[in-house]
């Protein structure tokens, strides 16, 4: 099968891929970061919250892209929140990314999803198999069989399939940016950034905002930092493991500024990949009741950000406290302990249910 | 008791506070308000208080809400001994912080060099119950996001029922030997 995007319609699922890819990744950053004990490792800390809003920033990036071409973002599709662990490519092999605590095997796993990497030939997509309950992310459109030999090689084939499919409409004195521009979600209603968002209107400004999420990311490119002299994802998460931070001018792997030490052990020692389902609802109502309307909760914000996404981003500014609130709530989970877990601690479960209900308001409210 | 087990101190704290076990242990300060409690007045008072809280639990079972919230008031708030004990760890609960407790109090029943005001840590004032109680954040910690100002504040719904099932817990427990 081809690995290029030749339709509109291929490019448009790819960019939905690509929202639910970037949003993949929140969950993880965000158990780990809230599992660190309060007033704890502040290096670690901050390098995990910055992580996460730049990642926030990619989804909304992404968002962007797909209504510069007249698509219709959607989180609330079945399947949008994927059920952890969930697989997500890695060259030849894959790894599973999970709902964990903040450990050093994590922080591998996290190294894993921001790693520079690129197919070493001009085929990007191979061939796995999986069974058929698990969640695989960076799959191609229609072919679940077939997966990107790396994100970088995702983002790559949507480079170029902007390209290719906007060259084609030139020809026929036409364009794909055909998105309403005031579904462009812009600065003034994305708080506390992470980057500039900059409407998408054209192919600079597609292939620009392409760019700022692998680089930002990876170091696509084989900086250690961006165009805005920023530090890639891959070497904020190296500095951790290394317990040493990185300054302009050195290569990656090799660190020379100052050192900083990270206490593994003042973490709760949250379970692993917890389903609402392990959660003795008779034993522990309150624990139970918690994680449930942390999940109902997530739902509910996913369409908010829907109808943000679907021409109404004023509704980005009172997603704000509503993200705030998530902190607070995970941490109440995190915090607690979970019984007849040997020691471990409960958290949020992220199992965000086919709701179709829930959707249909979301997108209907958007056309309103 | 051992202060590796808060169970019958959260099972006290729950009653005493209105908030769930769940509310009590998402403060994370579990540990450091039993270890605070203990230090200041000693484990034999703390016992006392709890196996006082526990026997009237048992012996309300099944009854009016009323008869127990009055033994409450009776055996452990008018107490002399137990009473500002009571107070003062509701008080923790609510502001992170213990204070003295009165001297006539530690003329009766024996003065502590830890039994001195301090507020237990950093954590424990953004983690006082009292802002969660008036919908409000701690100023200066657990900021609520840009415009938040602009919404009114939620309060939340007190559960205030006995912590029963967990004294029992307890009690079972302690019967078979079990180390929680």
């Amino acid at each position: 099968m081809s690995d290029t995007i030749t339709t509109i319609d291929a490019l448009k699922e790819h960019l939905y891929l690509a929202m639910q890819l970037e949003h993949a990744t929140i969950p993880p950053y965000l158990t780990a970061l809230y599992s660190i004990k309060p007033g704890t490792n502040v290096d670690a800390v901050q390098v995990l919250r910055v992580v996460a809003v730049e990642e926030m920033l990619h989804l909304t990036i992404a968002a962007n892209l797909l209504n510069a071409i007249g698509g219709t973002p959607d989180l609330t599709r079945p399947g949008f929140v994927p059920s952890y662990p969930a697989h997500l490519p890695d060259g030849e092999t894959d790894f599973k990314v999970s709902l964990a605590p903040f450990t050093k095997e994590t922080l591998a796993i996290f190294k894993k999803i921001e790693r520079p990497r690129l197919a070493p030939g001009s085929k990007k997509l191979v061939k796995r198999l999986y069974r058929g309950s698990v969640t695989v992310l960076g799959t191609y459109p229609g072919a679940d069989d077939m997966q990107y030999y790396s994100i970088g090689d995702f983002y790559a084939a949507i480079e170029d399939g902007f390209d290719r499919l906007e060259k084609e409409a030139k020809v026929a004195g036409k364009t794909i940016f055909i998105g309403d521009r005031k579904r462009q979600v812009t600065s003034e209603y994305y708080y506390s950034g992470g980057g500039e968002l900059f409407p998408v209107t054209d192919i600079g400004s597609a292939k620009k905002a392409i760019r700022l999420v692998m680089e930002q990311g990876e170091g696509a490119g084989g900086g250690i930092y961006d165009h805005e002299r920023e530090l890639a994802h891959y070497y904020r998460f190296d500095e951790l493991d290394r317990e040493r931070y990185y300054q302009p001018e050195d290569t990656a792997g090799h660190p020379t500024g100052p050192t900083f030490s990270v206490d593994w052990h003042a973490v709760y020692p949250v379970k692993t990949d917890l389903k609402l389902g392990d959660i003795d609802r008779k034993k522990s109502p309150e624990l139970y009741e918690a994680a449930l309307s942390f999940n109902q909760t997530y739902a509910e914000f996913l369409g908010q950000l829907t109808q943000a996404f679907n021409g109404q981003p004023q509704l980005l500014l009172q997603a704000v406290p509503r993200m705030f609130e998530f902190r607070n709530l995970m941490g109440d989970l995190i915090r607690n302990p979970l019984p007849d877990s040997g020691g471990h601690y409960a958290m949020a479960t992220f199992e965000i249910g086919d709701n179709q209900v829930l959707r249909t308001v979301a997108i209907e409210e958007a056309g309103a | 008791m051992s202060i590796e087990d808060p169970h019958r101190f959260l099972a006290f704290s729950t009653e005493v506070t209105a908030f769930a076990t769940f509310d009590l242990w998402a403060t994370g300060q579990v540990e450091a308000y039993l270890a605070t409690v203990n230090s200041a007045i000693g484990g034999a008072i703390l016992a006392e208080l709890l196996s006082t809280y526990e026997k009237i639990c048992l012996e309300t079972e099944g009854q009016a809400l009323s008869e127990r919230k009055a033994r409450l008031r009776r055996q452990i708030f008018g107490s002399e001994k137990l009473g500002p004990v009571a107070r003062n760890i509701i008080k923790l609960w609510y502001v992170g912080t213990w204070y003295e407790l009165p001297t006539a109090w530690s003329e009766a029943f024996g003065a502590n060099p830890k039994d001195v005001p301090f507020v237990v840590s950093a954590a424990a004032y953004a983690e006082g119950l009292m802002w969660k109680a008036i919908g409000a954040h701690p100023a200066g910690a657990k900021a609520p996001g840009y415009g938040s100002w602009a919404s009114p504040p939620t309060i939340p719904a007190f559960a205030g029922e006995p912590a029963i099932a967990q004294v029992k817990e307890v009690q079972v427990n302690r019967n078979e030997g079990l180390a929680r």
